[in-house]
């Protein structure tokens, strides 16, 4: 008799909404306060909030549009200054969302940002990039740059770190000084980064109950939860909502309730690049009934999965190490790395299968897919399959693509186990 | 002229089989450098021979094996180049990974599954102020020179390397003169064959083609042609990488539009800056012409100079009437840019066409339909 799988839903991660709200809402209303904003992309957001700047994080503003339900809205104001379709969502829903506010097209409120004091350009995704300097060509805005490459090969990880500590060290803290005509906060930034290693800490203790069998609950409710371990970072508010997090997963583990009800998962799933912020219930309706559960992937796993190594007397050092330290991230976007990260998280996770989630407008995560999943299928005996779509633009979610590319997935993981 | 251009054409008809045969001629190491910021300099000296990777002849089949049909023309066609082994007489490769997200495919691909004998990489980083880029560029290029050193077994100095800038130069400096003809003459040549031009400077020896430009010059120079004022001049802009594909010219130009000057790659931009200041220290003069910020290029990320504008003293330099911009499709650099560039035009009343090009699939009805269009909006039909 074929099984009705369905998700056990958490309650502790009600609470996220209204963090999150404040956030963006603290961000909209701190210009009426006198505060200075920066609009930043990459992960390079951590320095102007320590000279207690509101900062947007571009990523993150889009899984909040995405959530909110207005990723569409600002994706059709791109369109009508020539933005064309390939161009990535992300760049096109903030320029959307610019124009919309500078033509006065009707936009849902919460959507709404200030425009910066400062774009801080993180050039960790090179696309990402060309935006603050479309800001700068239609409104002037200043531009704090700074190059992060990705580490193709590991030999290059000194030297590498070694040049963006420079950067630091040189172009960043004198111009946010200069911007905020006060000295960079280094006591500022090693409460931020305190705050975040005691986050990061119990958001690591939540994560052994992915790796439960059967799972004690799913990627989808990580990602929900993801803020205050990336654009939350510093705020206090984040430690009591993995600690409440925590308590629910050692209830439900002690108590035996699975994530997916009745009895748990029939298939364990990694899912490679970004989140779908503006689909996710879609995702999760495609994966449910067959008894499958995301429970992993390489983007979630970017916020400061080694805490460890967050040293709060280093900070400088501790913000740089995110990327180009031991444990560096920035390795496991070259294609090469994602192989070595990947391999870890399914031996960790005790992976069935692997999703990699292709964003058709955004190639960052996409590197090579089909040679990452061939090599990992050597290694580990698991299949793997790429779907087609995107982060926020619904143009780009074609549903039967998606579900015979799962359907596949699944059979061959039966397949597999006979 | 014909002899020359039509020894042009058979290079550019067929680059595998020319530079196959180039490489067994010589006898010297193939290096395929990705276009297209790889200062072939450096490979000329380590006596090997440098040559733009070209966007390919024939349609991606097992290309999209490993990587998605949504990337461009030349990072589809290349990979699908190479797994099919059309680019064994290639020793080595060379990639800039941070030009653009999709350049970050090659190492992973290349390295599995077609393992030149030589493959490196280049972080090339964007055009930010500060001393910490210049560095760190400056060392991604001494450590190519000492890659390149290993690999040919050649101790590369900076006599080698200034003699091969010498040679650049040189191929820079004809260039540029075929296209300063074309732009008091423009009648002289197509603009399918100025793109083979540049194009066979890609692959041939600078030496070689240096004799070749040289012939060419001095044959457009005595030249007479018959003005045809009534023919529009327009500028074309972008076509970042890649060739596009000649028919597209060619529809142009049966339209009544004549190109006195361009703003392509395989183009203006290919021979743009010549290195200078070079003889003290030869790495250092690279790096110099790298972080030139004209002609704007926007995968190096400037921003205080507008490309629009750019574009603009060039049409008005050359008295033309309008722009195309040709982006490749899925092109991101160009793609982000585009609707800066179209606003600004638009506030200065110059007409603008935006024609996406991709490798396979061109329909050339609609795509007439829109040039026809344009060639009356600009003559005032």
């Amino acid at each position: 008799m074929d099984v009705k799988y369905k998700i056990n839903r958490l309650e502790a991660t009600n609470s996220i909404r209204p963090l999150v709200d404040r956030h963006w809402e603290e961000l909209r209303t701190a210009k009426a306060r006198g505060e200075l904003v920066g609009w930043a992309s990459g992960p390079s957001f951590i320095f102007p909030y320590a000279m207690g700047m509101k900062c947007h994080f571009m990523a993150g503003y889009a899984s909040y549009c995405g959530g909110i339900g207005a990723a569409d809205e600002l994706l059709k104001a791109a369109e009508s200054i020539g933005e064309l379709a390939d161009t990535c969502s992300y760049h096109r829903l903030h320029t959307g969302m610019v124009e919309a506010i500078l033509k006065n097209i009707p936009i849902t409120e919460q959507a709404k940002l200030p425009m910066p004091d400062l774009m801080i350009c993180g050039r960790y995704c090179t696309e990402q990039a060309h935006y603050s300097e479309a800001f700068y060509r239609k409104l002037g805005i200043r531009i704090l740059p700074l190059e992060l490459p990705f580490v193709f090969r590991e030999k290059d990880r000194p030297r590498i770190k070694k040049f963006v500590l420079r950067q630091v060290k040189e172009i960043v803290i004198p111009t946010l000084e200069d911007v905020c005509g006060k000295p960079f906060d280094y006591a500022r930034l090693s409460e931020i980064l305190s705050v975040l290693k005691q986050t990061a800490a119990i958001r690591n203790k939540c994560w052994e109950f992915l790796a439960t069998r059967p799972a004690t609950w799913t990627l989808w409710d990580y990602a929900v939860s993801m803020a205050p371990v990336i654009y939350m970072m510093g705020d206090p508010k984040g430690i009591p909502y993995y600690e409440n997090l925590l308590k629910e997963l050692e209830y439900r583990h002690k108590n035996g309730i699975p994530a997916m009800a009745p009895a748990g998962e029939k298939y364990r799933i990694y899912w490679d690049g970004w989140i779908p912020w503006a689909f996710l219930g879609k995702f999760m309706r495609k994966f449910t009934p067959s008894g499958a559960v995301c429970l992993c992937g390489r983007y979630p796993w970017e916020m400061f999965a080694d805490p460890e190594s967050i040293d709060p007397e280093k900070p400088i050092e501790s913000a740089v190490d995110w990327l180009y330290g031991n444990h560096g991230i920035a390795t496991h976007l070259a294609p090469k790395g994602a192989i070595g990260k990947i391999g870890e998280l399914i031996e960790e996770y005790s992976i069935d299968g692997m999703v990699m989630f292709s964003s058709k407008s955004c190639r960052m995560w996409n590197l090579s897919n089909l040679d990452v999943i061939d090599a990992l299928e050597k290694k580990y005996g698991i299949p793997g399959v790429v779907i087609e779509a995107d982060m926020i633009d619904p143009e780009m979610v074609s549903d039967s693509q998606i579900n015979t590319r799962l359907d596949a997935l699944f059979e061959n993981i039966d397949g597999r186990r006979k | 002229m014909k002899k020359v251009l039509a020894k042009i054409d058979e290079i550019t008809a067929d680059p595998y089989r020319y530079v196959a045969h180039l490489k067994e001629r010589t006898g010297k190491k193939i290096i395929g450098c990705f276009p297209m910021h790889v200062p072939e300099e450096l490979v000329h000296a380590a006596g090997m021979l440098p040559v733009v990777i070209w966007r390919g002849n024939e349609l991606v089949t097992w290309g999209h094996s490993h990587v998605p049909p949504y990337n461009c023309g030349v990072t589809r066609t290349f990979i699908d180049d190479a797994v099919k082994g059309k680019l064994q007489f290639m020793d080595g490769m060379v990639f800039h990974v941070r030009q653009c997200l999709q350049a970050g495919e090659f190492p992973l691909i290349i390295e599995r599954n077609v393992k030149p004998a030589y493959m490196e990489i280049l972080y090339l980083p964007p055009i930010y102020e500060g001393e910490a880029i210049k560095s760190f560029l400056l060392d991604d290029l001494i450590l190519f020179k000492e890659s390149l050193g290993n690999f040919s077994g050649k101790k590369i100095t900076d006599d080698d390397i200034i003699k091969s800038i010498g040679i650049y130069n040189e191929n820079r400096s004809l260039l540029g003169r075929i296209y300063e003809i074309r732009r008091e003459k423009p009648e002289i040549i197509k603009a399918k064959d100025v793109m083979k031009i540049v194009w066979s400077s890609m692959l041939m020896p600078k030496e070689d083609n240096n004799e070749l430009l040289k012939e060419l010059i001095s044959k457009m120079e005595k030249q007479e042609v018959k003005p045809e004022p009534d023919r529009l001049r327009i500028i074309l802009v972008g076509g970042l990488c890649q060739t596009i594909n000649f028919d597209i010219l060619d529809i142009m130009e049966e339209l009544g539009l004549i190109i006195p000057d361009d703003d392509l790659y395989v183009g203006s931009r290919y021979f743009a800056n010549k290195i200078t200041d070079f003889e003290k220290n030869p790495i250092k003069a690279i790096a110099n012409r790298y972080l030139k910020k004209t002609p704007l290029c926007p995968t190096k990320s400037v921003w205080d100079i507008h490309w629009a504008d750019e574009a603009i003293k060039k049409m008005k330099l050359n008295k033309a009437k309008g722009i195309i911009n040709v982006i490749v499709k899925f092109c991101p650099p160009h793609t982000t840019y585009y609707p800066d560039f179209k606003s600004v035009l638009a506030e200065n009343n110059i007409p603008e066409l935006a024609i996406e090009v991709e490798h396979e699939i061109i329909s050339f009805e609609s795509l007439k339909t829109r040039l026809q269009t344009f060639t009356e909006i600009v003559g005032g039909v």
